[in-house]
């Protein structure tokens, strides 16, 4: 059997018999020689690949992956290593013995010596790389021999190579005994780096060179990425001298100098740390330095720093905001939720909200104080002052004023310096909100507030001023936690300005409770807006009555023009206008009229009664006023003459008294009281402003003196003159007082019952829902349910639930795992 | 174009609008009509699976796409018979199937299993190139390649500067060549300034072969100044296809196929000029005076590097001729080491050589050389041939003249023909040089050619030997599989040894091959196993498999070997065997060698077991057994377990 005749193999190619191992690799061994001493131009890359792919050819690839392994030993061990432990002179070896090696030779020995030692290093690695990158082209196929290189868990000659160096000169040691040199490479360029942090200058280029080749290299040759010599030999190092170092001069620093100095240079020292990663060492270092350089410089000096005598108190104080801002960024870095800085910024927020509340109420605990001044303005008043602010209003508007600017202050810090940080806006919040519901009458003064601005603040604003200034009130609204007790307030104030006439713009007063209704909810100002419209239907009520009686045809000079408010009973706080501690039955509608008057109120008790049936009016004449024409004759320069007189309903029904009497007739204050059956307190009062007030003295009293008493005459008073045609009496008594300690109390009390109620609603409702269900869920629920109105007390939850239960409208779940409730239809 | 889910009646409608395009010339038909007679032997083929006719065909050019008048494609035919080879076979080398079209979906719908689903698929037009895009993309990245430097030209146009080929200026453009024929030696030339530089870099993109696509530029007016200019421009350079590439790039289908045409007519421009230039103006001299040959830089051929290739000495032909026992092989050196050595390498001693040696010089151009990855190195590289000389610097590349050549070619126009007798050293030169694409070519060659057949190996065995068979010396290409890692040559070698083991087993080299085998296998790991005989064993039994399969082979082999009683009618069936058994398998390899090796095998059966074997099936199950049984003791003998 014959095999086709062989083609001539041209596989050997041209040099035909050679296939001696040993004078193929001399030929390459050679030419290797010349490409290491930079001779390369003169050979053949063709030959050189020849020979290579004919000894792979030949199955000695592993024969010449060896030889060129040993040939690379030896040349590094030989020339190269000898080159560069020439470099390592006196000052080196000072400098990698021994810790103290800085301090032995000056810091220009050590540079240039340095310097030199990494640019020979440098040198060599470059060339070595070349050189190795021409040979692994030579050996191509060798490379590429799978067969070779993989089969027999080699590394690849060029990692190969790459190793060589590690191992022949990075391993190796100076001198016998000595230091290793990748050791001493490790300390010269931390010191080279020391040199740089000390503000001197170095060769930044030559010190990254050094770290490329120490990133290229890996400790073993399977090169593992996370075995980099760098990360090995070089990296914890440096880490642990910056660490080191930073700790130092931080302390030196906190020692030394400010805060905001500090934070200068800490903000300095880690930008100079992520610029040194990218000049002069690894960007794979970054992130690892910056930690270390905040760990030394921040973390753990922050607490430290704050405190200090010019930390974060001193900077608010003095606006340092750019320094704010800078401990802002500082801790920013280390912590994202900014713990220190947030605790240092809540306590002072804190402690200057305590301050404006310890002030406001050494204002107001003076109730001597205000009651004296309570004289001193009713003095005023009938000295002609047109204002009467009392003591405890003043503290009012001055303590909102002072926590609107206290969180405006915040504001703005918060803005400027904390780059309006989430995480603070949130502390911000809540230690203002705090410092709100800290003070137990803040309800109250809010109200107060409001309702100063209302009747006099907002008097000469434009819109916008308007408008800003609700939007303040409706700030601290937002803060405040007991929503019910301002409801009650706010009521209370609003009655009075409508009732009174006393509000400047209707208009506004509508905005703000539209803006409350944004805030707060639509069951919030339920009541509020039912007020607006008793109102608007009391206009029309008035105006149909009006018409009513023109209908009648009873055209009567005399008659009397009554204008009406019917206000709904339970939307109306009308005890505001009852004094403390009166009856709510007493004296009410017992009132004797005269003729005319009682001819009215029928006549509108008739027509309400035809146009609503089966609803009683109950009339509340201590809120009523009266306009009169009274005809004095010596009024004008002994010339009589008509004024115009608007008085309260008592003040009318006591000067209609006088009208069939003469001048020289007297009325008794216990006859007046029988005549009229008003209540003496009210008697006394209205008698004061129309017989002792000198602009509205109608009546003159016997004897003359100011109080009132048993037993005075009364005259009518002929000889009243007053060139104002318009006359007001006004009634001691008006005005947007802070309540009296019982009242608070009895409004405290109210306020409780009421809660009460709204609790025991919300509980009613949860559990219709669910049936039955766990204590601790019901206490959850019903909290979550009423938050917007008021945060309730827990205790008192429980005990309107007892009293649930009592009533039968639950009952508890016996056997349950968890104490339980159910709903009992 | 149509999508995937199309119903049926859209699916006509396309069809119908994409035949009145065909029609009226505006789309070219993919797959043509093709009647002729030798197409049709083609189509046999490929139903029959016969790839080595397959593979004979499309070396002659026939249109792979063409379609019969049943309207099938060769590819549609193959995976329809479920020939995976075929499929794969012409499918490497330019068989369209793709998505989307009628042709390409019925071929996928027809496709006989999922494995060969699989394999059209991932040949899908998306992801499979264009033959020649290889090449095409190789000229286009000429542009942008820095290194090493292959230009020779710089163009001034506008405020740009282009750094072009002169060869590549030449071939394309009857306008350059016709201007660099005259002078060449121009090292600049200056565009006049009316033609934008945008409309310039299209154009130069186009002659490289690239996209004809115009940059958009801000503003419409100098958008038609720089349409204006490639009008221009596609006049001066006598390219007019260009201006209608760039006018019409709308139409994906137009455009693919419009880049089809103009990638190989480029091609076939390269080609032309290769011929021209290249191949017309090399050197024959003696081999001692190759080194002193001087050309220019500034030669009419833009040639910046000779490659040099020697040929072989002249031989004594008689005392090398082989012999039937080839003896010197071993005796050369030991083993292991020397075999390659001393089987590659023709003992040649001085005195054999008569005549001076001749080289032959080929002038070249570095940027088509980059093709393969050593000369990209080398000319990259600070060795000599990197540098710049006065004179163009000879390389010499080792191979023969002959095979330098073919490499030549392919790396100029990604054509390679040659015949299976060379086809062993293009592979070698190919795997040397690292030009992956040739390499694979080779080794296709090989594997679909080299099982042989009357036809193909009497026209290259002239010597008119008795036994002419093997068109291939098998040693020789399984050596050369594991030297180039060319694993397709492996499993061709594994086998082709298979299908004639009987002829093989008892040879010396045979022996050494399986030592060779284990040594590859020793050398990574201590698992005992020798991938050669796994392989021999495993297409043995496929061997024998498909006639034992209906019986069941353990059946077969306790009732035969002892007694013919299992078969009905013993006569007949063995006057049928052959042709039944040659119709009904369908593998070439078979066809044509086995029985006659069986026949010639028949003795020996009945001498070892001293009987004679009843039928066929006793014969075949006898033989089989035989042979593992030979491959056994084989194994004892070499110590090698498995």
């Amino acid at each position: 059997m014959v095999l086709p005749r062989r083609k001539a193999n041209r596989m050997q190619g041209l040099n035909v018999p050679d296939v001696d191992f040993e004078t193929t690799w001399g030929v390459l061994e050679k030419a290797f020689l010349e490409i290491h001493t930079k001779n390369a131009s003169a050979l053949s890359f063709e030959e050189l690949y020849r020979n290579a792919y004919k000894i792979v050819l030949k199955k000695k690839g592993e024969e010449l992956y060896h030889k060129v392994a040993d040939f690379e030993a030896r040349w590094l061990s030989s020339e190269v290593r000898t080159k560069i432990v020439a470099t390592i002179t006196p000052p080196l070896q000072l400098l990698t013995e021994g810790n103290g090696g800085r301090l032995l030779s000056s810091t220009a020995e050590r540079r240039t010596a340095g310097e030199n030692f990494l640019r020979t290093l440098k040198q060599s690695w470059e060339d070595h790389g070349v050189c190795m990158g021409m040979l692994t082209d030579v050996l191509m196929y060798m490379v590429k021999d799978r067969v070779y290189c993989t089969d027999h868990r080699q590394p690849s000659i060029f990692a190969k190579a790459m190793g060589l160096f590690r191992d022949q000169i990075l391993r190796s040691f100076d001198r016998p005994n000595g230091t290793m040199l990748a050791e001493c490479l490790t300390k010269v360029i931390l010191d080279q780096i020391q040199m740089d942090r000390d503000g001197e200058k170095i060769d930044q280029h030559l010190i990254k060179a050094n770290v490329y080749m120490l990133e290229g290299l890996y400790q073993s040759d399977q090169e593992v990425e996370e075995e980099k010599l760098y990360l090995k030999m070089f990296e914890p190092y440096f880490l642990e001298t910056s660490a080191a170092f930073y700790r130092e001069e931080g302390e030196r620093l906190l020692k030394e100098s400010d805060a905001g100095t500090y934070c200068k240079e800490a903000k300095r020292r880690i930008d100079e740390e992520s610029d040194r990663c990218r000049s002069t060492i690894s960007e794979a270092t970054t992130s690892k330095i910056q930690r270390v350089v905040e760990d030394e410089l921040i973390r753990h000096k922050m607490k430290g720093l704050i405190e200090m005598d010019s930390g974060v108190q001193y900077m608010i104080d003095n606006d340092k905001l750019y320094e704010l801002g800078l401990v802002f960024e500082l801790e920013a870095r280390v912590d994202p939720r900014k713990g220190e800085l947030t605790k240092a910024i809540v306590k002072i927020v804190q402690d200057m909200g305590l301050a404006i509340n310890r002030t406001a109420e050494v204002t107001s605990a003076a109730p001597p104080t205000a009651a004296a001044q309570d004289d001193a303005g009713e003095e005023k008043q009938k000295a002609g002052a047109a204002r009467q602010i009392n003591q405890q209003t003043v503290a009012a508007l001055k303590w909102v004023e002072d926590v609107l600017a206290l969180k405006e202050r915040f504001d703005s810090i918060w803005k400027v310096a904390f780059n309006s940080d989430q995480t603070i806006s949130t502390a911000l919040t809540r230690s203002i909100a705090d410092v709100i519901n800290a003070f137990g009458r803040s309800s109250e003064y809010i109200s107060l507030f409001i309702d100063e601005n209302m009747k006099k603040g907002i008097r000469d604003k434009t819109e916008i001023e308007v408008d800003a200034t609700l939007e303040q009130a409706i700030m601290t609204l937002r803060y405040l936690q007991d929503k019910d007790i301002f409801e009650t307030y706010y009521k209370k104030h609003l009655c009075k300005r409508l009732l009174l006439k006393k509000s400047q713009s209707i208009d506004v007063e509508k905005q703000m409770i539209s803006k409350m209704k944004m805030e707060l909810g639509n069951s919030f100002t339920l009541k509020l807006e039912a007020m607006f419209k008793d109102m608007t239907l009391s206009e029309d009520l008035t105006g149909g009555y009006r018409a009513h009686v023109t209908r009648l045809g009873q055209a009567d000079a005399k008659r009397v023009e009554l204008s009406i408010n019917v206000l709904t009973s339970m939307t109306w706080p009308l005890e505001a206008f009852r004094g403390a501690g009166e009856d709510e039955r007493e004296g009410r509608s017992n009132l004797i009229f005269p003729g005319s008057i009682e001819r009215i109120k029928t006549g509108f008790e008739r027509f309400y009664a035809e146009k609503y049936s089966g609803r009683k009016l109950t009339w509340q004449t201590n809120m009523g006023d009266a306009d009169m024409k009274a005809t004095f004759p010596k009024s004008r320069n002994g010339r009589p003459m008509t004024h115009d007189i608007n008085c309260s309903t008592y003040g009318m029904l006591i000067l209609l008294l006088f009208n069939d009497l003469r001048a020289d007739q007297p009325l008794s204050l216990e006859e007046i009281q029988t005549k009229t059956n008003i209540r003496e307190s009210d008697l006394k009062r209205n008698l004061q402003s129309l017989a002792v007030a000198p602009k509205t003295r109608f009546l003159v009293k016997e004897p003359m003196s100011r109080e009132i008493k048993a037993g005075d005459k009364f005259y009518y008073n002929d000889n009243f003159s007053s060139k104002i045609i318009k006359i007001k009496v006004g009634v001691v008594s008006a005005g947007n007082k802070v309540e009296g300690d019982k009242e608070r109390k009895e409004t405290e009390k109210k306020n409780n019952d009421s809660r009460g109620f709204a609790i025991e609603a919300a509980v009613v409702r949860i559990m219709k829902q669910r049936k039955d269900l766990s204590h601790a869920q019901l206490i959850t629920e019903t909290l979550t349910v009423l938050s917007s109105q008021f945060k309730p007390d827990v205790n008192m939850i429980k005990k309107r639930i007892e009293s649930l239960i009592e009533r039968e409208y639950l009952e508890r779940i016996e056997d349950a795992p968890v104490p339980s409730y159910k709903y009992l239809a | 174009m149509a999508t995937p889910l199309l119903s049926k009646h859209a699916l006509e409608s396309a069809l119908s609008s994409e035949q009145r395009l065909i029609s009226t010339g505006r789309l070219k038909e993919e797959n043509p009509l093709d009647t002729s007679p030798s197409f049709r032997l083609f189509c046999e083929a490929c139903r029959r699976g016969d790839l080595k006719v397959c593979q004979e065909h499309i070396t002659q050019n026939i249109n792979i796409n063409a379609r019969d008048e049943f309207d099938y494609t060769p590819l549609i035919l193959a995976s329809l018979c479920g020939h995976y080879e075929v499929v794969q076979m012409l499918l490497e080398q330019g068989a369209l199937c793709e998505r989307d079209t009628f042709q390409g979906e019925r071929c996928l719908y027809n496709a006989l299993n999922d494995r060969i689903r699989n394999l059209l698929l991932s040949y899908d037009y998306s992801k499979s190139t264009d033959p020649l895009q290889p090449l095409a993309g190789h000229i286009t990245s000429l542009l942008s390649r820095a290194t090493p430097k292959t230009s020779d030209i710089a163009v001034h146009a506008g405020d740009a500067t282009f750094t072009l080929h002169k060869f590549v200026l030449s071939a394309r453009s009857p306008y350059f060549k016709r201007k660099l024929d005259a002078a060449p030696e121009t090292t600049t030339w200056r565009l006049s300034q009316a033609v934008p530089a945008e409309s310039f870099e299209a154009a130069i993109r186009y002659l490289y072969m690239g996209d004809a696509q115009v940059k958009l530029v801000e503003g419409e007016e100098k958008q038609e100044m720089v349409v204006a200019g490639v009008e221009k421009l596609s006049r001066m350079l006598e390219i007019p296809l260009l201006l209608e590439g760039i006018l019409n790039a709308g139409d994906r289908r137009q455009a693919r196929q419009r880049r089809t045409e103009e990638v190989e007519r480029g091609r076939d421009q390269l080609a032309t000029w290769f011929e021209e230039n290249v191949l017309r103006h090399k050197l024959e001299v003696d081999t001692a005076r190759a080194e002193d040959v001087q050309w220019d830089r500034d030669n009419g051929i833009f040639a910046d590097v000779l490659l040099r290739a020697d040929e072989e000495a002249e031989e004594d032909e008689t005392p090398d001729e082989v012999s039937p026992h080839i003896p010197q092989v071993r005796n050369t050196t030991g083993p292991l080491n020397g075999i390659p050595i001393g089987h590659f390498q023709p003992s040649r001693s001085p005195s054999r050589a008569r005549q001076p040696r001749k080289s032959i010089l080929f002038p070249a151009h570095r940027a088509m050389l980059l093709r393969s990855e050593v000369f990209a190195t080398m000319f990259a590289s600070p060795f000599r041939e990197g540098q710049e000389l006065q004179h163009l610097q000879i390389v010499p590349v080792d191979c023969s003249p002959e095979v330098l050549s073919i490499v030549l070619t392919f790396l100029y126009t990604e054509t390679a023909s040659f015949g299976l007798d060379i086809a062993l050293e293009v592979l070698h030169a190919a795997d040397m040089l690292f030009i992956d694409r040739l390499k694979q070519r080779a080794a296709l060659f090989i594997s679909t050619l080299g099982n042989g057949s009357a036809s193909i190996v009497e026209a290259e065995n002239p010597r008119g030997e008795t036994d002419a068979e093997d068109p291939i010396n098998v040693y020789d290409v399984m050596r050369a599989g594991w030297d180039t890692r060319v694993h397709r040559l492996e499993e061709f070698g594994a086998r082709y040894l298979a299908y004639r083991l009987e002829r093989f087993i008892d040879e010396a080299e045979f022996k050494v091959l399986v030592q060779e085998s284990a040594a590859r296998i020793q050398g990574r790991q201590e698992i005992d196993t020798v991938e050669l005989v796994d392989d021999i064993r495993y297409y043995l039994s496929e061997r024998f498999r498909l006639r034992f399969e209906d019986a069941g082979l353990d059946e077969m082999m306790d009732e035969d070997v002892n007694a013919e009683t299992s078969v009905p009618d013993p006569e007949a069936e063995a006057a049928e065997s052959k042709g039944a058994v040659q119709d009904d398998e369908g593998v070439d390899v078979r066809s044509g060698l086995t029985p006659p090796q069986e026949d010639e095998f028949a003795p020996v059966v009945r001498t070892l077991d001293g009987e004679i074997a009843g039928d066929e099936f006793a014969q075949d199950a006898i033989n089989y057994q035989i042979l593992l049984g030979k491959i056994d003791s084989l194994m004892e003998n070499l110590g090698l377990d498995g």
